[in-house]
């Protein structure tokens, strides 16, 4: 996919090359057109191609922890405790493992990436011109909403039968108790306490 | 050579330049997998290739415009 937009780029390269060496080409007709597409059609498309590709790469996990404060983050999806609950699912494939970190903190909204990636701005401006956050100070703002958990988990067998989940369903559903609240799945990337744990190593 | 000929000609070779140099960027920008690459996108390459696409769009309203000796 990358490449079919590169070899378009470095044909709208070629084009525009032609027109900033030998403008008065585009006096005869057929050059107007080849101009239009060169300078006008194709730029517009690889701009279009270039902001698809970097959405999709923005929802990868490298590319989350490929920031430096969330590379403790990356390491807690490899905790060896089933009570660990993004490890739990990132090992298991619970969500997509190439996803993971998208799976579960994209507002699943209409509005949901755009807030992502203003978000995700807002950290590159923290990290890069203001002061970086303590990794274990971060915190997502309004609260880890109960949506992201129910977007996958709601309507599964397993969590609708499960008594104590039936029982507090329309509190859960209405985001009044938090999935995390305590005792219940409330370790959730323990960063403070990354250095006590195990690690599970993944078979290569 | 008419006047707004040298004039179109030197809208079109800055359209070229600004567009080849926002590519350029933006192909760096897919190569280099950091999140500083889609700061790069965004705000450099997309700007440098969106102004060269209107300075080009700028110089076929100029292109089309009747010379000033014609108009009334």
């Amino acid at each position: 996919m990358i490449g079919i937009l590169i070899c378009q780029i470095v044909l709208s390269i070629v084009l525009a090359s032609i027109f900033l060496i030998r403008p008065s080409l585009t006096s005869a007709t057929g050059w107007k057109i080849v101009a239009f597409i060169g300078l006008g059609v194709l730029p517009a498309l690889c701009l279009v191609g270039g902001m698809n590709t970097h959405v999709q790469r923005s929802e990868q996990t490298r590319f989350c922890v490929s920031c430096h404060v969330m590379i403790p983050y990356g390491q807690s999806l490899y905790v060896d405790d089933p009570n660990h609950i993004p490890a739990q699912h990132f090992q298991n494939h619970r969500v997509p493992a190439d996803m993971a970190c998208y799976s579960c903190h994209a507002d699943y909204t209409i509005y949901g990436p755009l807030n992502d990636k203003m978000q995700g701005l807002k950290r590159i401006y923290l990290q890069y011109v203001s002061t970086p956050p303590d990794p274990a100070a971060i915190r997502i703002a309004g609260g880890f909403k109960n949506a992201q958990c129910l977007h996958c988990h709601m309507g599964a067998r397993s969590f609708e039968e499960n008594p104590v989940h039936a029982a507090v369903m329309d509190s859960l559903k209405s985001n009044q108790l938090s999935c995390l609240s305590s005792g219940c799945h409330d370790t959730a990337h323990d960063i403070a306490n990354l250095s006590h744990e195990k690690f599970w190593k993944p078979v290569e | 050579m008419k006047l707004n000929q040298i004039g179109i000609r030197r809208l079109l070779r800055t359209s070229s330049a600004l567009v080849i140099a926002g590519l350029l960027l933006e192909i760096v920008s897919l190569l280099w997998f950091h999140p500083l690459s889609f700061v790069l996108f965004a705000f450099v390459a997309a700007s440098l290739i969106g102004l060269g696409v209107l300075v080009y769009l700028a110089s076929l309203v100029f292109a089309s415009a009747p010379p000033a000796d014609n108009r009334n």
